[in-house]
């Protein structure tokens, strides 16, 4: 497919709706990203 | 046996990476044997007078004169390059020509940026070259100035721009330029590993921030706020929480996408990856000079690509250097340009699994496909960037060798290494004069693209910068890289 279709494309392609599975994956994500920061300040206040 | 042409369709950028860094570290370091093999390299000075600005790397080659030394190197790498591209099936004859041009462009731009008016920080500098005033860029604004030479041969001679393509390899330059990188940063780091693995402890909170909350944070908005499609979103997604182009491949191909999709945002990727290389070291420099490493892992975290972040964390280094210098703080060089180079190597890590997760989710849950065509464990090793075999390699030859070398040959252990850092130097040189080739403006205002740069810069500037900014705050602030002496 050519660049000019694909922007083309971009312009006019119809809204795909949030799947509950891409939900899930945002918040699982986010969920573990925030709890894996968390342990890992505290690790690296630790050992100074 | 391997035939030829198997080899060839084995042997990617990656690879070649992988072995001509290796190949440079190792001719480096024969000359621990007393076989000086890469001290011809051409040395630029600041320089005041250009008939003063050329030298040799090595003093055992201080007769052959600059001049010469320059065209040996551009010789050497021209050569080395052209048997890469022919193993890569490029037109060799056409590599080498238009490498031949951005060999002398990039070159030129190095040696302008190594002029006093441009480089020197100091006071005693000012006075030494007799003059009065300076930009300070330090002599690696060689760099910008090559950036900039390469922005306007794309914007305002885009035929020449399509003339150089062939040579215009910033991934395969900068992945050559890590290789070596790896055993630069072990020599620097010797003596004080304590405070090394507390840096690489404090680097894996960058792997968290990218792959589990940049990544989410920037799909969703691309999905709910812009309402791009799962297809667009993926890789766009990657390409501005991961690590650029690198990335937004990897997790288009894990998804299914078509292959024209991630090439497309990977050329939006390049484009704000201009962007912050101009702007980012400067801002670092003004504010963050007293947390250098803040800096640093910041510069790694915000700047997109490997070439674009690593070069950026080169450019931090000396910016951040001088100013610290001039107010007396003279800090170990390396250790800037390694915790950048270290977040970044880190998070490209994890691209394949990366790829891998979001690979099973849509091929068994999303875009349901048949077994054959569903992800598979393998493709985390298919699409693992190689080149950081090669890092690791030379980080861990460099540091046995640091720390097993008799006292009468350690000297020798870290010069030897410099020679190789030489080209390095070289390589991060052709990676921003390749990146700025690469960058034409108008796409941006091409209809669709604007689309796709409306999220890049929300996100960007909106979200990854500053999160990036807090997160290296909260993990870096208050550890400093060792002083010199």
């Amino acid at each position: 497919m050519s660049d000019a279709n694909l922007k083309t494309e971009l312009k006019t392609a119809p809204v795909e709706p949030l799947l509950p599975i891409e939900l899930l994956l945002i918040k699982t994500s986010l969920g573990i990203g925030v709890i894996l920061l968390i342990i890992l300040g505290v690790i690296s206040r630790a050992i100074g | 046996m391997t035939d030829a042409p198997e080899l060839r369709q084995r042997l990617t950028e990656d690879w070649l990476a992988v072995l001509i860094g290796l190949v440079i570290f190792s001719l480096a370091l024969v000359s621990l044997t007393g076989s000086d093999l890469l001290g011809w390299i051409v040395a630029t000075s600041v320089w005041s007078d250009p008939a003063k600005a050329l030298g040799t790397v090595s003093k055992s080659y201080v007769d052959l004169g600059g001049p010469l030394a320059l065209v040996a190197t551009y010789v050497a790498l021209t050569a080395v390059l052209s048997a890469g591209a022919k193993v890569l099936r490029l037109p060799v004859g056409k590599f080498a020509l238009a490498f031949t041009a951005v060999f002398w462009i990039a070159y030129a731009s190095w040696f302008v940026g190594s002029n006093a008016y441009l480089a020197v920080v100091t006071p005693a500098d000012l006075k030494k070259f007799g003059i009065d005033w300076s930009l300070k860029l330090t002599n690696e604004g060689g760099f910008i100035v090559a950036l900039l030479v390469g922005l306007v041969i794309a914007n305002a001679f885009p035929r020449f721009a399509e003339w150089l393509k062939e040579a215009i390899r910033p991934e395969l330059y900068i992945k050559i330029a890590i290789v070596i990188l790896g055993g630069f940063i072990a020599v620097a780091v010797v003596g004080k590993l304590n405070l090394a693995s507390s840096l690489l402890l404090r680097g894996l909170a960058a792997i968290v921030e990218a792959y589990l909350i940049y990544w989410a944070v920037v799909y969703y908005v691309a999905r709910k706020w812009f309402g791009f499609s799962r297809e667009w979103s993926v890789p766009l997604a990657s390409g501005i929480s991961i690590c650029g182009v690198a990335a937004a491949i990897a997790t288009g191909g894990a998804i299914r996408s078509r292959p024209a999709v991630p090439v497309l945002v990977s050329s939006l990727v390049v484009i704000f990856a201009v962007v912050e290389v101009l702007i980012l070291p400067f801002v670092a420099e003004h504010f963050l000079s007293h947390e250098p490493l803040v800096a640093a892992a910041w510069i790694g975290l915000a700047v997109k690509t490997d070439g674009a972040a690593v070069a950026a964390g080169g450019i931090t280094e000396s910016l951040l250097l001088a100013k610290n210098a001039a107010e007396g703080i003279n800090y170990q060089p390396g250790w800037i340009l390694g915790t950048t180079a270290t977040v970044k190597v880190f998070i490209d890590v994890f691209i394949g699994i990366w790829a891998f997760i979001l690979g099973y989710i849509w091929t068994n849950h999303i875009d349901k496909r048949e077994e054959a065509e569903r992800a598979k464990v393998g493709e985390i090793w298919q699409r693992f960037p190689k080149f950081i075999l090669g890092f690791l390699l030379t980080f861990v030859i460099g540091l046995l060798l640091a720390l097993t070398a008799p006292t009468d040959l350690a000297p020798k252990v870290t010069v030897a290494i410099g020679e190789a850092n030489s080209l390095r130097v070289l390589f991060f040189l052709l990676t921003f004069f390749s990146i700025g080739v690469l960058s034409n403006f108008k796409k941006l205002w091409e209809d669709g693209l604007a689309k796709l740069a409306a999220v890049y810069v929300l996100s960007l500037f909106g979200f990854v910068i500053w999160v990036g900014l807090v997160i290296s705050w909260l993990f870096f602030s208050g550890v400093t890289p060792p002083l010199v002496g």
